[in-house]
């Protein structure tokens, strides 16, 4: 077999391969948005006999949900602003760096990663109680920084470490300040890894359902939480409406970024292409 | 750079939330306002409806977020300070809570309707107390979809039947406190002091195949049945109410070696706050015979008030003296209470590996 | 360079919040952990006496079993992850117009917004027993109820949260990689897919490790995912967790498994790590 011949087996066998996971990854959305029109009132097999907006009604004229969706909303752009400047600022300082233990204050960073997030809340918890924080908006702040914080650092993390050091050193030779230099060459080209740590950390904050339940107090609760409450004995099928609305929401911001910005220079491209 | 996308995030939020939050500030003035925990669905919307119907309190409403004992590590990492008035719950969470000493005890002189219930189901502590005001009845027992179970079950030897192959929906050692154990233990000849012969029938239903799902929440078991992925097992009644109002369940609560199992809802009232007074008429108004109708018809859960009537629908729910003897076993709470840890851990062990 | 040998002190602000938020609560958890839990109470009580008990229950087969099943299934998951992210992600950043890559993104950045409840649910409905493929399994032989099945059913719940994610993080990587050092070893005369396993592999290496270590940590602590999926007999380690912290209420006793979890996934996060950058490391 000519090398050419096996490359173009693997090439197809790719391809192949491409379809399919992208096939397994749209059917989900496929489904809830069966589930979202589902005129029934239970989960039931697919599909569903009758179409009805009744989810979307009940979503939105249900004043429970709305303000779990508003304090989700704010919640999760503080958390992520705040998370995302100090993962910035942690994924710099350790990329221009090689110092004894380097390795281990990544892993420390990565650490909460491997908590499940039941335990997260419940040991945040105990410690803010105990220091007397109770409010619980700060409670909340508290626990959605610490589970986005890690992928913030570890995306900057990557798109650093993939970014050849000349081109920042070029830079300084040329006369520019170690700032400009970052501001100019280093963040622009990072500037993938940074926003799609955003996005994750922005997905993660809404959709958290662990740590927020250990966390909410009397007046304050995020929509996934007000989701949850809300049926105890039946599958509300309002939670299919909810996230149909949310990725519908995630479209529209996507169309705005696109038709302001270009998504595709802002993640679509780095040093090539 | 931080503190402005920080500050213009925070404006951007704050609007978001006042322009979506306006609708919530406007609160009837001059009447205590009480937190109260209740459970979703139809048991928060007939404590609704029985609000609307008084002027003395305004209640704000928290949900259960899972089982009844997520709430408890909030309550445990505040105390002393309480955030609600009133948690509703029944046995199983009121048991942790008066351990706790979290708990008013009330009596008929603070709660006048409490002379309309019948008094061997109230909560009590070691002092003889009462610890919690019930105000309905549930129950949590054996059923199945009649549409389509291979089988028509009338016994608990029939759950071993090769054709339930993966049919049945069996609650986890998270859920009704595992009082479905106990029910395998008094069909082998034992209780819930004896628990080994239900746990080797346990064994032998885990390694029968029979078990396809572990329901894990309420929500576990009505999705697996009315999916069609299982066809019945052991479970309480507002997930079988739910189920029941799209297909026919057959509830076993008065089958013949078929234990039935009934807990009470009500209300834990809580030390440490301002309205004790207003929480206490509430619950006064809300277990009266008139308002124990409006809850029974919307929660599914029967009335204990004897003055107020049963729903022709929970019929299920009402037994002649007679058959509560023969068919109702009622254990002794606190063994169960205290078996829990032991109990799950043992389903770690012995159960959990074979299914 | 003298400077680039000391921690630049940037990384103060985060290290500060992870002391607040996370060091001193997990220290707390430690101490909850060696506390005396009496059975029928919540948690431990105010001040009980401190034990080991909690950790020595833990040595016995079953729960190494349960351990071993969490990593092995986590293990596998990110794997295969990052094995589909790899040619999603170069495909995106390589082959693709304009305008289709756009629409890739954002694809994935879509399913990042899928509520995990209803994404997993939605499984369950396609892939589960009353699913369309469910006769078509049966009949090929293949049992929806078999054990092997849940968990695959499962591994399949993480990998639909894991690939989008590691393409994402992949994609930045891909993208910083000079395209011309495998076009010239081609011209050299060398077939693509070794230009590719021998030059363009080993400078993302370090991507893909993040997006193998994304994966593997996401799966390790997943919680909703093997609860529904895992219909209650596939248990990962947080769903014992979970079971000590709800109902049952004892706190100490969570809090052990946490702990020792914590210990062992750490451990394996900084082998890991280490052994890529000692073996890659310019």
């Amino acid at each position: 077999m000519t090398p050419r011949r096996a490359d173009d087996i693997i090439r197809f066998l790719c391809k192949l391969m491409n379809c399919a996971i992208v096939l397994f990854l749209l059917t989900p959305i496929i489904v809830t948005t069966l589930m979202a029109f589902d005129a029934r009132d239970y989960l039931g097999p697919l599909p569903p006999p009758a179409l009805s907006f009744r989810w979307f009604t009940a979503f939105f004229s249900d004043s429970y949900f709305l303000k779990g969706l508003a304090i989700s909303l704010k919640l999760a752009a503080c958390s992520v602003a705040i998370s995302l400047t100090a993962g910035i600022a942690t994924a710099y300082a350790t990329d221009q760096t090689t110092f004894r233990g380097k390795d281990a204050l990544i892993a420390f960073f990565l650490s909460p990663l491997v908590v499940p997030p039941v335990v997260t809340g419940f040991a945040l918890l105990l410690f803010l109680s105990k220091i007397g924080v109770i409010d619980g908006f700060a409670r909340l702040l508290c626990g959605h920084i610490i589970i986005t914080i890690p992928y913030t650092i570890r995306a900057t993390l990557a798109a650093l470490s993939g970014i050849d050091r000349s081109y920042t050193e070029a830079a300084l030779i040329l006369g520019a300040t170690k700032r400009r230099a970052f501001w100019d060459v280093t963040f622009p080209l990072a500037r993938t890894g940074i926003i799609s740590g955003a996005i994750f950390a922005f997905a993660i904050s809404m959709d958290d359902v662990a740590v927020s339940i250990m966390l909410t107090d009397a007046k304050t609760y995020t929509l996934p939480i007000a989701l949850i409450s809300s049926m105890r004995a039946n599958f509300d099928l309002s939670i299919a409406a909810a996230s149909v609305m949310l990725m519908a929401m995630t479209v529209l911001l996507i169309v705005i970024l696109e038709k302001l910005i270009g998504l595709n220079r802002a993640i679509g491209q780095g040093v090539f292409r | 750079m931080t503190s402005l996308t920080r500050r213009q995030a925070l404006q951007t939020a704050a609007a978001t939330f006042a322009a979506t939050s306006i609708g919530f500030m406007s609160r009837a003035a001059g009447v205590p306002e009480l937190t109260a925990v209740e459970w979703g669905g139809g048991v928060v919307d007939a404590m609704k409806l029985i609000a609307a119907k008084q002027d003395k309190v305004t209640v704000n409403w928290v949900l259960h977020q899972g089982g009844s004992g997520a709430i408890l590590p909030k309550i445990k990492a505040t105390w002393p300070a309480a955030e609600y008035d009133y948690v509703a719950g029944w046995e199983g969470s009121f048991n942790g809570m008066l351990k706790e000493d979290w708990l008013v005890p009330v009596t008929v002189d603070m709660v006048p309707n409490l002379a309309d219930i019948p008094e061997k189901i109230i909560v009590k502590n070691a002092k003889g107390q009462w610890m919690a005001v019930p105000r309905a009845v549930g129950g949590i027992y054996f059923a199945y979809r009649a549409d389509t179970s291979p089988i028509e079950i009338k016994s608990i030897e029939d759950l071993f039947d090769p054709s339930l192959k993966g049919k049945l929906c069996w609650p986890g050692p998270t859920q009704s406190m595992m009082l479905q154990i106990v029910a395998l233990a008094l069909h082998a000849g034992g209780d819930e002091n004896n628990m080994d012969p239900g746990w080797a029938l346990m064994k032998k239903l885990a390694e029968s195949g029979n078990i396809g799902r572990i329901a894990v929440t309420d929500t576990d078991f009505t999705t697996s049945l009315t999916s069609g992925e299982t066809v019945g097992g052991f479970y309480s009644e507002p997930q079988l109410t739910s189920v029941a109002a799209a297909f026919p369940v057959t509830r076993l609560t008065k089958t013949e070696g078929m234990p039935v199992f009934l807990y009470q809802s009500g209300f834990a009232v809580f030390q440490n706050r301002p309205n004790l007074q207003a929480t206490l008429g509430f619950i006064n108004f809300a277990i009266s015979p008139e308002m124990s109708e409006i809850y029974a018809a919307t929660a599914g859960e029967a009335p204990l008030n004897v003055k107020a009537k049963t729903p022709d629908n929970l019929k299920h729910l009402a037994f002649t003296p007679e058959e509560f003897d023969k068919f109702v076993y009622v254990p002794d709470f606190n063994v169960v209470l205290t078996n829990q840890d032991a109990w799950a851990k043992r389903w770690e062990d012995e159960i959990a590996p074979l299914i | 360079m003298d400077s680039k040998r000391r921690p630049n002190p940037l990384f103060l602000p985060a290290a500060g919040l992870f002391l607040l938020l996370f060091v001193l609560p997990m220290a707390g958890l430690v101490v909850e952990s060696l506390r005396t839990y009496v059975p029928g109470r919540i948690g431990s009580a105010e001040g009980a006496p401190f034990t080991a008990a909690n950790y020595a229950e833990l040595v016995k087969p079953s729960f190494a079993v349960f351990f071993f099943q969490t990593l092995r299934l986590s293990l596998a998951a990110a794997l295969v992850g990052v094995f589909c992210a790899l040619p999603l992600a170069h495909w995106t950043a390589r082959k693709l117009s304009p305008r289709w890559r756009t629409l890739a993104i954002g694809f994935f950045v879509t399913l990042m917004f899928l509520s995990v409840l209803v994404r997993t649910y939605a499984l369950e409905l396609t892939f589960g027993a009353v699913g369309p493929l469910g006769p078509a399994l049966r009949a090929i032989g293949i049992s929806t109820n078999s054990r092997g099945y849940i968990e695959i059913l499962v591994a399949a719940g993480l990998l639909h949260y894991i690939i989008p994610m590691s393409t994402l993080t992949l994609l930045a990587t891909f993208q910083n990689v000079d395209p011309r050092l495998t076009d010239a070893a081609q011209v050299l005369g060398a077939p693509a897919w070794k230009a590719h396993l021998t030059i363009t592999l080993p400078l993302c290496i370090r991507g893909i490790l993040a997006a193998f270590l994304f994966g593997f940590t996401f799966s390790i602590s997943a919680f909703v995912i093997p609860m529904i999926l895992g219909k209650g007999r596939v248990l990962f380690i947080s769903n014992l967790i979970y079971t000590r912290f709800s109902e049952i209420a004892n706190y100490p006793s969570g809090a052990a498994i946490s702990v020792v979890l914590f210990v062992l996934a750490m451990l394996l996060v900084y082998v890991m790590t280490h052994l890529v950058n000692k073996r890659w490391a310019q």
